[in-house]
């Protein structure tokens, strides 16, 4: 109605404005123009106050909050900022094959009320988690790892009774959740966590992964919950398939959207690799590296980095020095262990017949920077077809679908129409990859005898029922091997490494388009044929529980990696195994040159702790929870079903204050597109242009009606 | 001093014209996608209102106590909702819950009057209307909310604009949502149309 009446206002306005810009003779018509001015004057204020009104209205309004009201206004109706700001520290000390790291988390509250801060973030896939250290101000408590339930039990009694309490609990391999409670109004609590990651080294490389964000998981499944409580919340359902998805799935948003200066990171690289370094360099971020003979130390050249991708970094040894086998020792309450690399021989066999299915995401995750690559890397796959090979395209997001019906020969006409059809993929909708992995490992391939059956899988492994997935592919699989291949600036590494684990394949992580044809020539290089095949580690007398218990396969540049707990570093050390065109290979160490390692403990604890998860996996049955308990208490390490607390002895929130709980969120990973879940713009700018127009108006108005009082 | 008058009021006047002509296009453009819509019902494919639209009507809203309805364009981009509401891209499909935003200051601003129980009509490219009823209105806060389709139960209706209705301020984070619930038994064909 308001626009109604105001569309109505520019029709009057022209004819009493023309006159009064002319100069007028009677004093009649003069009189009779004034008081035309004063009643328009009049009546615009009288819209203007309608207008300025809502800016009133809009601040009372906001003080009556409505239930389900998730965000907190401020009685000055100024949007409040997220009340915890995040600092991240990240101190790597790498020492041969293991990387140790305390990651400091300061939160600092800004709001002026008591906080409890939750914080979903991610890990190495393989990180083994050992410490929790909470200091505020000069006061430092040393967490204890307990049972998961006991511990989350005194986190809740401390909270409540106003002691300052900190928890990490591991949601996935990769995934962990940190509650902190009763953070003062301005005070700042400064969270530590230890722990520790095996170094990744291959084709003569090694490779440490720090991720600081995650990219929203896709839950697969309907909502189990009503819709009433749907609203209270913006993460995710739990769902029919992934009961825990309300836990995995922090908010995300934009750099821009969390407070300045929070959400960074300062990361510290220590590398005492052991042996003269070359070169250190990173896909992901410019770095500063001071080089000493076998030390380096690195750090981002920007020095504090935004948490939206992950930190990689390389080194690799000089010219020629590229080891071909490693040992440590380590001896930990008086038990032995240790930890041996061997390289297998670069050798390369005959050259197989193909069958290769790619499947690749083009769920919403995807959408920006990733789809492209994923793209570019599925064009390169196809480059690597030679004549004679099978080939297919699965595409997959809410649904799959595959280009042909069944797996075609690599010929001109097929391929450059799988090339078209590769160009033209978007990303959007779900991550349904239960039907990708169930139609791909469906394709007949009858007509395929005589072919190696191979599938590449090249996603973000966005997704959060990861172990159901497993299952598919470790019962489903058959002959086929399934290489991962990790797209995005954050993809879900545990997904990818652990599937092409039980697809007896291998991973490889693309990080950059630049990074593309490296990544995937070694990948395809290395999918050729396994360099070597039944592999047999055999240690001096006998040793309880190697892990892994039995090595699979290994490809091109991929080396056996062993920790063993009861063998003195004395005696030889032999692994053989067979090599493609069935020669045998075998070679001996001699363990008595094993080099001072440390955290073998806990290397070959939580190595235990998998094997006991896979052993269920095999079985098909629940995981022997007591047994991962007692090793994850033994050894200090933290695993499924213990989590870490930490809690001071005084009670520091006075019983009447109350308390507020919030979550911070993550960043969306770089590159990646918000995608349909943002709330779109809603509003125009006719209004304040509206407003504005009459003001000028107005005033113009006044200043002529005074302008003719004083001639008149 | 008169030239900078003329100047002021020249300004100001342009000013005004520009804030008019956002609700006068929002008025206009309805009538004219109401063209393109009986004729994309006639022939059942997307009809663009002009030959440069990037946009496309795909429902008919029906607010019966306000006595509004209006043409639901696609996408949510800026030039789709200065015309009409606009459905979220991805909510289409069978059974799919509807997601539609509008300008709070043009086609949504009677959303502020919706009320749980209010009825709310869609028609589709079938002609079929459907009925909702208003179940839930909320405020949520854009910067730190994601809208999850798929954690809303299928067949419902959601509707979305700016907030507060009466801020001047254009890039505010608050959205209004109305959820709305079909009312089975209700259904009825539009007759006219299908003579």
């Amino acid at each position: 109605m308001m626009l109604l009446s105001l569309l109505a206002n520019p029709v009057v306005r022209p004819e009493c404005h023309h006159p009064s810009l002319k100069p007028l003779l009677s004093t009649r018509a003069r009189r009779n123009m004034i008081r035309c001015a004063e009643g328009i004057s009049l009546w615009l204020a009288m819209v203007l106050m309608l207008f300025v009104h809502p800016l009133y209205a809009e601040a009372r309004a906001m003080e009556s909050e409505q239930p389900g009201q998730l965000y907190l206004v401020d009685r000055k109706s100024a949007w409040q900022e997220p009340a915890l700001v995040l600092d991240s520290r990240f101190d790597v000390q790498v020492t041969g094959l293991l990387a140790q790291t305390h990651l400091t988390r300061t939160f600092r509250n800004t709001s002026d009320v008591w906080q409890e801060g939750l914080f979903v973030f991610p890990l190495p896939e393989q990180a083994s988690v050992y410490g929790l250290t909470m200091t505020v101000g000069e006061r430092r408590i040393v967490g204890q790892l307990q049972p998961r339930a006991q511990a989350r039990q005194n986190y809740e009694k401390a909270k409540r009774a106003g002691q300052k309490a900190a928890t990490v609990e591991q949601n996935r391999p990769n995934l962990f959740t940190s509650r902190i409670a009763n953070i003062a109004p301005g005070e700042e609590v400064t969270v530590e966590v230890q722990y520790q990651q095996p170094v990744n080294y291959r084709h003569g490389e090694f490779e440490l992964r720090l991720p600081t964000t995650l990219t929203p998981r896709y839950m697969p499944g309907a909502p189990v919950s009503t819709p009433a409580s749907a609203w209270q919340s913006g993460w995710s359902l739990p769902t029919t398939q992934v009961a825990d998805a309300d836990e995995i799935s922090p908010f995300t948003v934009l750099p821009d959207d969390v407070n300045p200066g929070s959400h960074r990171a300062t990361i510290q690289l220590d590398i005492e690799a052991g042996l003269p370094v070359d070169e250190v360099t990173s896909p992901s971020h410019p770095l500063q590296v001071k080089l000493e003979g076998s030390r380096a130390t690195v750090a981002p050249e920007q020095g504090k980095i935004l948490m939206d991708r992950d930190v990689i970094v390389r080194w690799r040894p000089a010219d020629n020095r590229a080891p071909t086998a490693a040992l440590f020792r380590q001896q930990w309450q008086g038990e032995d262990f240790l930890m041996a690399m061997v390289m297998p021989p670069s050798t390369t066999g005959q050259v197989l017949r193909r069958e290769l299915l790619f499947v690749i995401d083009t769920s919403g995750s995807m959408a920006g920077e990733s789809i492209r690559q994923a793209r570019s890397a599925l064009l390169r796959g196809l480059d690597t077809l030679r004549p004679g090979d099978r080939f297919n395209v699965i595409q997959f997001n809410s649904q799959a679908h595959a280009l042909y019906t069944q797996p075609v020969p690599a010929n001109g006409h097929y391929l450059a129409r799988a090339r078209d059809y590769v160009q033209d993929l978007t990303a959007d909708g779900g991550t349904e990859m239960a039907g990708a992995l169930s139609l791909a490992m469906g394709m007949d391939g009858s007509e395929s005898s005589g072919h190696v059956q191979q599938m590449v899988f090249m996603t973000d492994g966005a997704v959060g029922n990861e172990s159901a997935l497993f299952d598919q592919i470790r019962t489903g699989l058959g002959n086929r091997r399934l290489f991962t291949v990790a797209i995005g600036s954050a993809p879900n590494m545990h997904f990818l490494r652990e599937a092409a684990r039980w697809g007896r394949g291998q991973y490889t992580a693309v990080h950059s388009a630049a990074e593309v044809d490296k990544a995937l020539g070694k990948l395809f290089a290395a999918m050729e044929a396994p360099v070597m095949t039944d592999v047999e580690v055999q240690w001096p007398g006998t040793v309880a529980q190697p892990v892994p218990a039995k090595p699979g396969d290994l490809f091109h540049g991929q080396p056996l990696v062993q920790v063993v707990r009861g063998s003195p570093a004395e005696g030889e050390l032999t692994v053989s195994g067979r090599l493609p065109g069935g020669r045998s290979w075998r070679t001996s160490l001699d363990l008595a040159s094993a080099a001072p390692g440390k955290g073998l403990d806990r290397q070959w604890a939580r190595g235990r702790i998998d094997a006991v998860m896979d052993s269920a996996r095999l079985a098909g049955t629940e995981p022997d929870e007591a047994a991962i308990v007692e090793l994850s208490l033994r050894h200090g390490v933290m695993s499924p079903f213990t989590s870490f607390v930490a809690i001071e002895e005084r009670v520091s929130r006075p019983e009447g204050e109350s308390l507020n709980q919030e979550a911070v969120p993550t960043l969306l990973p770089a590159g990646s597109q918000p995608g349909m879940l943002r709330y779109p713009q809603t509003a125009t700018f006719g209004p304040l242009l509206t407003a504005l127009g009459l003001v000028g108006l107005m005033f113009s108005l006044a200043i002529v009606m005074l302008s003719r009082r004083q001639s008149l | 001093m008169s030239r900078a008058l003329l100047l002021l009021v020249g300004c100001s006047a342009t000013l005004l014209v520009f804030g008019l002509w956002i609700p006068f296009k929002a008025l206009v453009a309805q009538e004219m996608l109401e063209l393109a819509w009986a004729e994309s019902q006639a022939r059942q494919s997307e009809a663009r209102p002009w030959p440069w639209a990037d946009t496309w009507p795909v429902a008919k809203l029906d607010i019966p106590e306000q006595g509004v309805s209006m043409i639901v364009l696609e996408g949510v981009h800026g030039e789709s909702l200065a015309f009409g509401p606009g459905r979220v891209p991805g909510s289409e499909g069978p059974g799919a819950p509807v997601v539609l935003a509008g300008h709070r200051d043009t086609h949504f601003r009677h959303l502020q009057h919706l009320e749980p129980g209010d009825a709310v009509r869609l028609q589709g490219m079938d002609r079929q209307w459907r009925r909702y009823q208003v179940t839930a209105t909320r405020v949520v806060d854009s910067s730190r909310e994601s809208l999850d389709t798929r954690s809303l139960a299928r067949d419902t209706l959601v509707l979305i604009t700016c907030y507060p209705f009466d801020s001047l301020d254009a890039s505010g984070t608050l959205r209004y949502v109305v959820e709305a619930k079909p009312a089975y038994g209700m259904e009825q064909i539009d007759t006219v149309a299908a003579l």
